[in-house]
């Protein structure tokens, strides 16, 4: 026994040093990234940026793109700013004499291009929650017949009724666990209307993998369908809520199908 | 007979000079590079052509100003941001270990984001495998695996100082969500809640200590209890 632990514990000792080296080069890496970063500068001659030019009497820079960062510097009416990038609804300008901050979606609006137009940021509206292109979205809420579930879904607008989604899950019960993909069409209702119903139709695979303590069964991969339906309700900006019930029909190699019902229910945004 | 031929050869010589010169002579014939017209004499002259022009309708000038076209160039977004972390996971009965993951958030607004979140960890050992020399479960078994989809919230918004010259901006942010942990040979519906800080040096790269909880039904020691998970991190990101 003392023997097996003098033999251990040079092994231990190694490993331990292991661990500390390899925590030892992470914690470089993260430095040196750190290092990088305070010591970039922005590409400045290189890149073409939107110019726009200030009609109201002054333009607010902020010093980070948020309500809550103070004011530093402001642009004077007729000037002109070079926009640099986007966060979220904040644009990071620079002015003629090199101050760079962030200006408001809001304040923005105001300015003009060299042609005369103004400047356009599409926040989103009911307009473009009625017609877009895609939307991604989360179910934080799910229940997979009895299960609890999570799911992420996307989904692709051939016209403002018609689209293409793809659903990808995970429940989680007591007597099994399993993963889901699903794939389908959704039809809209009245897509202009702030509540929108939608029916879905689709088909998908499922994994299921059945717990047991006695004997273990096999997982399995079967295949599906789906009808389904359920409610959009625009919020505000790019944001609606979504909630829905499918009706999974699972083909198995037994006597009989397997139906499972599904309720989910959570946000999406549009781009 | 003799002034004769002088003719002839003076008529043949005057020939040749004038088509060797022809060509800088004869140009002005077509009206290439012609003299520019002479200005108006004098005002005298203006005035009399200003009394004829009343007699006719005035012309009306079209203007041939092209509208400037702008090409607008894509502004580039910095909505989301991935990166990495490293740090401690208490896994509750079986220790605290380090814990290291990604993540990835998309920022909807400047006040909310969602975030996904992938990591792992591996726990020790309990009390009772410690004291008997049994093992509970497998070395496989010991790997606790999470993800997790979680909307946060950024709240007091600030700047930090370092030294006279440098300012980052920086942020509070709490967030909660849902998830799953695969541990002990099972994979459990987790729910996760936690706080953080992040700082930016710059606008594309943000540091982060954020606190979690993840929270699941375990019956992995006999007891069905709800085990909570405590994890503290250190992140780095990067916005594009």
């Amino acid at each position: 026994m003392s023997d097996a632990s003098a033999a251990q514990a040079p092994a231990r000792r190694t490993a331990a040093v292991l661990r500390c080296a390899r925590f030892s080069c992470a914690l470089a890496g993260l430095l040196a990234l750190l290092w990088l970063g305070l010591g970039a500068r922005p590409a400045q001659a290189a890149a073409n940026y939107l110019q726009v030019f200030i009609r109201t009497p002054y333009l607010e820079l902020h010093t980070g793109p948020g309500r809550g960062y103070p004011v530093f510097n402001v642009v004077d009416r007729d000037a002109s700013v070079d926009v640099l990038k986007r966060y979220t609804d904040w644009f990071k300008v620079r002015t003629a004499s090199g101050v760079e901050g962030w200006a408001s979606a809001h304040d923005m609006e105001q300015t003009v291009l060299a042609d005369g137009t103004h400047f356009h940021y599409d926040v989103g509206d009911l307009n473009a929650f009625t017609s877009h292109r895609f939307e991604v979205g989360a179910f934080f809420y799910g229940d997979y017949g009895g299960a609890s579930a999570i799911s992420l879904y996307g989904a692709v607008f051939a016209n403002p009724n018609l689209s293409g989604e793809v659903s990808v899950g995970q429940f989680l019960g007591r007597a099994s666990d399993g993963t889901t993909l699903d794939l389908g069409l959704a039809h809209i209702f009245y897509p202009q209307a702030r509540l929108a119903p939608f029916v879905m139709l689709g088909t998908g695979v499922v994994r299921i993998e059945p717990k047991a303590t006695l004997v273990q069964p096999d997982d399995r991969t079967e295949q599906s369908a789906y009808v389904g339906g359920g409610l959009r309700y625009y919020l505000t900006r790019r944001f609606f809520l979504r909630g829905e019930y499918k009706e999974h029909i699972i083909f198995t190699n037994r006597n009989q199908n397997q139906q499972v019902d599904e309720w989910k229910f959570g946000f999406a945004f549009f781009f | 007979m003799e002034i004769r031929l002088r003719i002839l050869l003076l008529t043949l010589l005057l020939g040749l000079m004038g088509s060797l010169s022809g060509c800088a002579t004869l140009r002005h014939l077509f009206g290439h590079d012609a003299p520019p017209p002479a200005a108006p004499a004098d005002d005298g002259a203006t005035t009399d052509r200003t009394a004829t022009d009343e007699s006719t309708p005035p012309r009306v000038i079209e203007p041939e100003v092209e509208r400037r076209k702008i090409k607008v160039p894509r502004i580039k977004s910095q909505d989301i941001e991935l990166g990495g972390y490293l740090g401690t996971l208490n896994i509750e009965d079986f220790g605290a270990h380090r814990v290291f993951g990604a993540q990835i958030a998309y920022h909807v607004t400047e006040d909310f984001f969602l975030q996904v979140e992938a990591g792992r960890s591996k726990a020790g050992r309990t009390s009772f495998e410690t004291l008997s020399n049994i093992s509970l479960l497998t070395d496989n078994e010991r790997w606790f695996k999470y993800y997790d989809m979680s909307v946060g919230y950024n709240f007091l918004p600030g700047e930090v100082f370092i030294g006279r010259n440098r300012a980052m901006t920086s942020s509070f942010y709490i967030l909660a969500g849902v998830g799953s942990v695969d541990f002990g040979g099972d994979s459990k519906f987790t729910g996760n809640f936690g706080a953080g800080y992040k700082v930016l040096p710059t606008d594309w790269l943000a540091v982060h200590v954020a606190v979690e909880d993840r929270v699941f039904n375990s019956d992995l020691l006999g007891v069905n209890k709800l085990a909570s998970n405590l994890e503290a991190h250190l992140g780095l990101t990067v916005f594009f």
